[in-house]
């Protein structure tokens, strides 16, 4: 369905001026309240409330078609025609300071497939960075996002390479980068280690293990064992609702509803 | 009996689609070959290069007035139209509401049902006429723009289409304004299918004769503008003219000629803009 819209039709969207707040709820890096998306009249989100904490991984699991990555988009402001309430270092979004740009700025997202700028590596991670401070120490900056994303001994001699010619996964990792760059507060991944191999998605985890300890990460992924692996906390959706949020150990050795416990035996779900 | 009916079958609808292809492939062929085979006789650096000094009326010293004339008008075109254009078409994708992009698309197919001699017509009363340009570079410029601005703007909206989802949400997801978007992302990745676009709009606007008789052209005694208000020769108008002098073999020689390098200069510019738009997928 989204794979409908164009690319105008996204930017389109981020034109809407942002509503007015509904309410203001501290704590929480990120407080989702009863979060509703219908897209084409088709229900995606149905009531969905949970919190980040303010550090640490959670991972989001769940069927295909669970409204995973739509709950993602939503969180970042690329969709922007949801009911309840998402609220950002106590916050509501649909207020935030400078609108939408600024929000997707302060929640950074990243995708599951990489996608690198028509240019060199440097100049992807930089590409975000706004301000003539930040552009002044650029190098700096670059150096410190590449480290992050466990890509800067890779390419250190190659910056100025284009970013193209880096393997899919050092392209991902150039993403975490260049996503890393722009300090967000908040960092979504989208299934970050999908049809990645093995040891590219082991230097992805060990970044995300690194970033988690400054910025809460909120992850998709299918990859139960990823997100056993990962650690912190968990949240199950299927069918558009959240089934079951909690510690991953807990979530993964005694879960406490029926739900997760046939999708962790058999990876399904029949909420529907 | 049933499989040699079906091969029988796929016979005769394979013989169907050829007979009605091979003409399309051929007819074309042919015309070129016969325009060419007509063209031979004159055809040689002399008379493209000329002495251009426009005492000949492009029949004894060359064509070299009438084709820069051509190119001057084609290029002047769509400098004009490009950025009118260019900004049009990141209108529509970007801020026109769905009711303003149904009214674009709507006066954009309009103009280009168009015939071109209306604009050449509305070109004579404002501009020639009313504003007092006069029969000029300029008033042929301004109305080849007219003709092309719909194929320019279709082609650019095209472009933008073709610029992939994600690659914009991934600018979008960075806090990239639209604005940052479209000049950081967007021209940047589709600079060289926009260029296509100029080209074939240029090959256009030089297959154009209507719009720029009664704005542009004389038919000789110029050879290169003093200024953007001076008329210009053309080889389309310069073709047309010696047409009409159909009982000289030798003026309808040069006409052949004429044409063989306008086909040349059309065929060049639609090259061009294809090996650009393979460069620009790739």
């Amino acid at each position: 369905m989204v794979a409908d819209l164009t690319a105008a039709d996204f930017l389109q969207a981020s034109q809407q001026s942002p509503e007015k707040p509904s309410s203001n709820i501290e704590a929480a890096a990120l407080q989702v309240e009863s979060l509703g998306l219908q897209l084409d009249g088709k229900v995606i989100l149905h009531g969905v409330s949970f919190s980040l904490p303010t550090s640490g991984v959670t991972s989001v699991i769940g069927p295909s078609g669970a409204g995973k990555s739509s709950l993602l988009r939503c969180l970042n402001g690329l969709l922007t025609q949801w009911s309840g309430t998402i609220s950002v270092a106590g916050a509501s979004t649909r207020q935030w300071h400078g609108g939408w740009d600024q929000l997707r700025r302060h929640v950074g997202l990243i995708a599951q497939k990489p996608v690198v700028f028509n240019a060199s590596i440097r100049a992807n991670v930089c590409f975000g960075i706004h301000g003539w401070r930040q552009r002044r120490r650029a190098d700096e900056l670059v150096e410190k996002s590449l480290q992050q994303a466990a890509l800067w001994d890779e390419v250190k001699d190659r910056l100025d390479a284009p970013a193209v010619t880096l393997s899919v996964g050092q392209q991902q990792r150039l993403c975490i980068a260049r996503a890393v760059a722009i300090k967000p507060g908040i960092l979504l991944l989208d299934e970050p280690t999908a049809s990645l191999d093995p040891r590219s998605k082991q230097l992805i985890e060990q970044s995300m293990q690194q970033l988690a300890k400054e910025t809460p990460l909120l992850c998709v992924t299918h990859d139960l064992e990823q997100a056993q692996r990962l650690e912190g906390s968990t949240i199950f959706m299927c069918d558009g609702r959240v089934i079951e949020q909690g510690e991953s150990k807990q979530l993964f050795t005694q879960p406490q509803c029926i739900e997760t416990r046939e999708f962790l035996r058999w990876s399904v779900c029949d909420c529907n | 009996m049933n499989a040699q009916r079906l091969l029988y079958r796929d016979t005769i609808s394979k013989s169907i689609v050829w007979l009605l292809a091979v003409p399309a492939l051929l007819i074309p062929a042919i015309v070129l070959c016969y325009i060419f085979w007509q063209a031979a006789p004159v055809l040689d650096w002399g008379f493209i290069v000329g002495t251009a000094d426009g005492a000949g009326f492009g029949i004894t010293d060359g064509i070299f007035a009438q084709l820069l004339g051509s190119l001057l008008l084609a290029v002047m075109a769509c400098v004009i139209a490009a950025p009118f254009a260019l900004g049009t078409a990141l209108f529509y994708r970007t801020y026109a509401s769905p009711r303003q992009q149904r009214l674009l698309t709507a006066m954009f197919n309009m103009l280009q049902g168009i015939p071109p001699i209306v604009f050449g017509l509305c070109g004579l009363v404002v501009l020639v006429n009313l504003f007092a340009w006069g029969i000029s570079l300029i008033s042929g410029a301004v109305v080849l723009a007219l003709v092309v601005l719909p194929l320019l703007v279709l082609n650019t909206l095209a472009t933008l289409e073709r610029i992939p989802l994600d690659y914009t949400e991934a600018g979008m997801a960075l806090g990239l304004g639209s604005g940052t978007i479209i000049w950081r992302l967007w021209l940047p990745r589709s600079w060289l299918n926009l260029l296509t676009g100029l080209l074939l709009a240029m090959a256009r606007a030089l297959s154009e004769t209507a719009p720029i008789m009664f704005t542009a052209t004389v038919f000789s005694g110029v050879v290169w503008p003093d200024s953007l208000f001076s008329p210009v020769t053309t080889l389309q108008t310069h073709i047309f003219y010696l047409a009409q002098e159909g009982n000289d073999p030798q003026v309808i020689s040069i006409a052949w000629g004429s044409a063989a390098v306008l086909v040349l200069l059309v065929a060049s510019l639609g090259l061009l803009a294809r090996l650009l738009h393979k460069l620009g997928e790739h």
